[in-house]
């Protein structure tokens, strides 16, 4: 027989247990917001894991990492397309190019392409593509970053003829289109698409918000069948977590891991075309005086920050771009670490009545690298131990970039930003033109003389472009003396036995899936 | 009960309004989105264009005014990163967070409940140093520590449970409702013991005792029912913080709830999506806390006749 307090215990368990089961078991485990199909291993599935979800796959926001990394070569195509390797480019959805008048480059078109929806790839289709993305009004990312303020006529001469003209000549023209990514005519011309169609060896399947988006082969791809039919990408914000996930079999591909993210052999590295380096604003005191600039170059120990913050994963940088970017100058040396000859300068200085002791903001954005806080904060110690007065200053992305990019904030004092740099196209234009022009849209000053100096080497081509370019990296620190170089840094990739993929200095931006085969 | 939850209503309107005027106000003083959607080298007409499209170039007591006539309309806006209605992107996230939310809260309930009673009825047992120890570890050990640690033994080395994410098994649960249900487990146990040690030793329980009452009637049916109250307040506001969005789990996790949602739509600036999620969670806590109010009057008729009144 039960007693009355056995029957009211037995209620409460009850109650608690048709709680629990109604989160539960009623909905038969699954979680809301996502459909909560296992994600399973075999040979028609690779599964990646991102830092994070793509804000968007709009193709004219490609050049973003989070963005280009899915939609570039996967679901869009340019019509031509850089090798990583040999820094050549290659035909895709173009056959051939040339330089048709000074200003005037004609692309022919490969024929029998069709968009993934059943749409005839044409010039129509090209012409439309380039003009929403550099034309357009409605902020396409890459238009900045590609073209700057630079209009494009953009015509099709027939259905495999497309002509682009330029209002000054543009050696590289070609290079630069290779960031456009192909939509059909059809795509709005007003307005970003969130789930774009494309030419790639791969459509979009699913997406589902906040949780997975899927990927599936394009039957109608005009190239060849990739080996996996099916993508799954997943994201989570911890490396360490991205590392288990293949270490578990969970994943297959992972991607913006860390030495400390513990993958072991299953991590491969690869030199990703970033740079950080720390940039001056000159344009407030004690930062306006060259000699200010320079101490901070002596002062920062560069050999001890790649081997014990970075593992050394790394490359003690010179200039702002890496060996196998057109305009790297192999001849540059990295400044000494001297911190005596800092204090020397800034005693120099300050004797001049320059106020070395005025608090300089050093600024720099949360997530940029691995270890970013840490280099942040070896970076000030360095500085104050040669006499300057550095404060730090860590911001989330909108935050920082206010600071970083034209029109800068008024009134903001001396600042110093922790900056990381990627030269994804492979040519230093598209590092000099907007860090070392004095107009440039991350620059903060320059000369008239160095400004025509760039322009000029702009203008060049071939052997010509490389040594105008490696002029100016070996320039620049004596005239302006804007950056404190740091580290060439290196991308570490974590792959599953599953899967053979070799990561190029392209991965971290658009990483090719039609490149990913089964190991083995 | 209608006059309890009308005047409950009544009260609670201007907190509400408060939370939404705050974060209304907040979020806007926290830059300029168009910096952070545009290119770098936008023109001043581009951002302007972009400010002008999404009612960012209206003054903010404007755009005060047509955000709250959209909530009268149940209109909360359009997402700046993904161009979705920010209410059915709030909608969405929710339900992964209530999910962990009741699940972790009714397992610390039952969890507290056994070991602080037990721990109270016998002082220096197992119970009583592990009631201890939880309510010790709980409050020294930070969630973002528990989540890894625990990835890396159950998932990495002992290859028993997944990482991270959702899928069809029970077993992506477990990571995220253990590291969640830690905390609150060991404050309430604590309260639990504490609470049962003051009720064990009360004139009516000495009484109960020397009537001849067994043990298990003293301790469930007159010491329980009058340490609940002090628990119940504890478990309300660890219960409000989970539903408040548990951001750190569903970060490592990939958890795709609220709180997650909540500071991706802060990192990029996302208003709509922010007011519509901070909206959504706090109608959810005013909910949540009637419901206490009504367990409340359920368990002190002193609190259930002033409610009636």
């Amino acid at each position: 027989m039960f007693s009355r307090t056995q029957s009211r215990t037995s209620r409460g368990v009850a109650v608690g247990a048709a709680v629990v089961s109604l989160s539960l078991t009623v909905s038969a485990c699954s979680v809301a917001n996502s459909d909560s199909a296992g994600t399973t291993a075999g040979g028609d599935v690779v599964r990646i894991v991102l830092p994070q979800e793509p804000p968007t796959l709009e193709p004219c926001d490609a050049n973003l990492t989070s963005t280009g990394v899915v939609v570039r070569s996967n679901i869009t195509e340019p019509l031509v397309e850089r090798d990583p390797t040999s820094g050549e480019l290659e035909p895709l959805l173009a056959t051939e190019w040339e330089q048709t008048e000074p200003d005037t480059w004609t692309f022919t078109l490969r024929e029998g392409v069709t968009f993934s929806d059943g749409t005839p790839f044409d010039a129509e289709a090209a012409a439309h593509s380039i003009d929403r993305a550099v034309n357009g009004t409605f902020g396409c990312n890459v238009e900045g970053y590609v073209f700057g303020d630079t209009e494009l006529e953009v015509d099709a001469v027939d259905a495999t003829h497309l002509t682009v003209t330029t209002p000054e000549p543009d050696p590289i023209l070609p290079l630069r289109l290779s960031f456009i990514e192909i939509v059909p005519a059809s795509a709005s011309g007003t307005e970003k698409v969130r789930e774009p169609v494309g030419t790639g060896p791969y459509k979009i399947e699913e997406w589902q918000a906040g949780t997975k988006l899927t990927l599936a082969a394009n039957e109608s791809y005009w190239g060849d069948a990739p080996a996996f039919p099916t993508a799954e990408y997943q994201w989570r914000e911890e490396g360490t977590v991205r590392a288990a996930m293949i270490t578990n079999g969970e994943a297959d591909v992972a991607t913006g891991l860390a030495p400390e993210d513990g993958l072991g052999d299953a991590g491969v590295d690869y030199p990703n075309n970033e740079t950080t380096a720390v940039r001056a604003t000159g344009t407030y005191a004690p930062l306006d005086d060259i000699r200010v600039r320079h101490a901070i170059n002596y002062a920062i120990d560069r050999g001890s920050i790649v081997d014990s913050l970075f593992d050394g994963y790394a490359e003690v940088a010179s200039q702002l771009v890496p060996d196998g970017v057109v305009g790297h100058n192999p001849d540059l040396e990295p400044w000494p670490y001297d911190p005596e000859k800092a204090r020397s300068l800034i005693a120099e200085a300050e004797a001049d009545g320059v106020p070395t002791d005025t608090e300089i903001r050093l600024i720099s954005r949360t997530g940029l690298f691995p270890k970013v806080e840490e280099t942040v904060e070896v970076v000030q110690k360095a500085l104050e131990d040669v006499g300057l007065n550095v404060s730090i200053e860590m911001l989330d992305t909108a935050g920082s970039v206010q600071y970083q990019s034209r029109p800068y904030p008024e009134d903001t004092g001396p600042y110093l930003m922790l900056v990381q740099h990627g030269n994804q196209a492979g040519d230093a234009a598209f590092s000099v033109d907007q860090y070392m022009l004095s107009d440039g849209a991350q620059s903060t000053f320059g000369t008239d003389e160095f400004d025509a100096q760039i322009e000029a080497a702009g203008k060049e081509q071939d052997e010509g472009r490389q040594q105008a370019y490696a002029d100016v990296f070996a320039d620049e620190p004596d005239t302006i003396g804007q950056f404190a170089y740091i580290a060439h840094m290196t991308g570490i990739l974590g792959l599953s036995e599953q899967v053979s993929y070799e990561p190029n200095s392209a991965t971290g931006d658009e990483m090719r899936l039609a490149e990913m085969t089964p190991a083995g | 009960m209608l006059t309890f939850l009308r005047k409950r209503a009544t009260t609670s309107l201007l907190p509400l309004v408060a939370v939404l005027l705050g974060v209304f106000l907040l979020a806007r003083m926290t830059g300029d989105p168009a910096a952070l959607y545009l290119p770098e080298n936008a023109t001043e007409a581009q951002k302007e264009t972009f400010r002008t499209a999404n009612g960012l170039d209206l003054p903010v007591w404007q755009q005060l005014l047509d955000y709250l006539g959209g909530v009268v309309r149940l209109d909360f806006g359009t997402s700046l990163r993904t161009g979705e209605p920010a209410a059915e992107m709030a909608l969405r996230a929710f339900p992964a967070t209530l999910q962990l939310a009741l699940t972790t809260m009714v397992l610390a309930v039952v969890i507290s409940i056994v070991i602080g009673s037990y721990a109270a009825y016998r002082p220096n047992s197992l119970a009583d140093r592990l009631a201890s120890f939880m309510s010790m570890t709980a409050a020294s050990v930070p969630d973002f520590w528990l989540a890894i640690t625990g990835v890396w033994i159950f998932a990495v080395m002992l290859g028993v449970l997944p990482t991270s994410g959702v899928d069809a098994s029970m077993l992506s649960w477990v990571l995220p409702i253990a590291t969640l249900l830690f905390r609150p487990a060991g404050v309430l146990t604590q309260v639990v013991r504490g609470a049962m040690v003051s009720a064990l030793s009360a004139p009516y329980v000495r009484l109960a005792r020397s009537k001849g009452a067994d043990s298990r009637r003293v301790v469930t049916d007159h010491a329980l029912r009058n340490a609940a109250a002090p628990a119940l307040t504890v478990a309300g506001d660890l219960a409000v913080g989970l539903v408040n969005g548990a951001v750190v789990v569903e970060s490592i996790f990939g958890w795709p709830g609220i709180g997650k949602l909540m500071i991706d739509s802060i990192l990029q600036r996302d208003f709509a999506v922010l007011q519509a999620a901070v909206l959504l969670t706090a109608v959810t806590i005013f909910v949540l806390n009637v419901v206490i109010d009504l367990c409340y009057a359920l368990l002190d008729a002193r609190v259930r006749d002033k409610a009636l009144v």
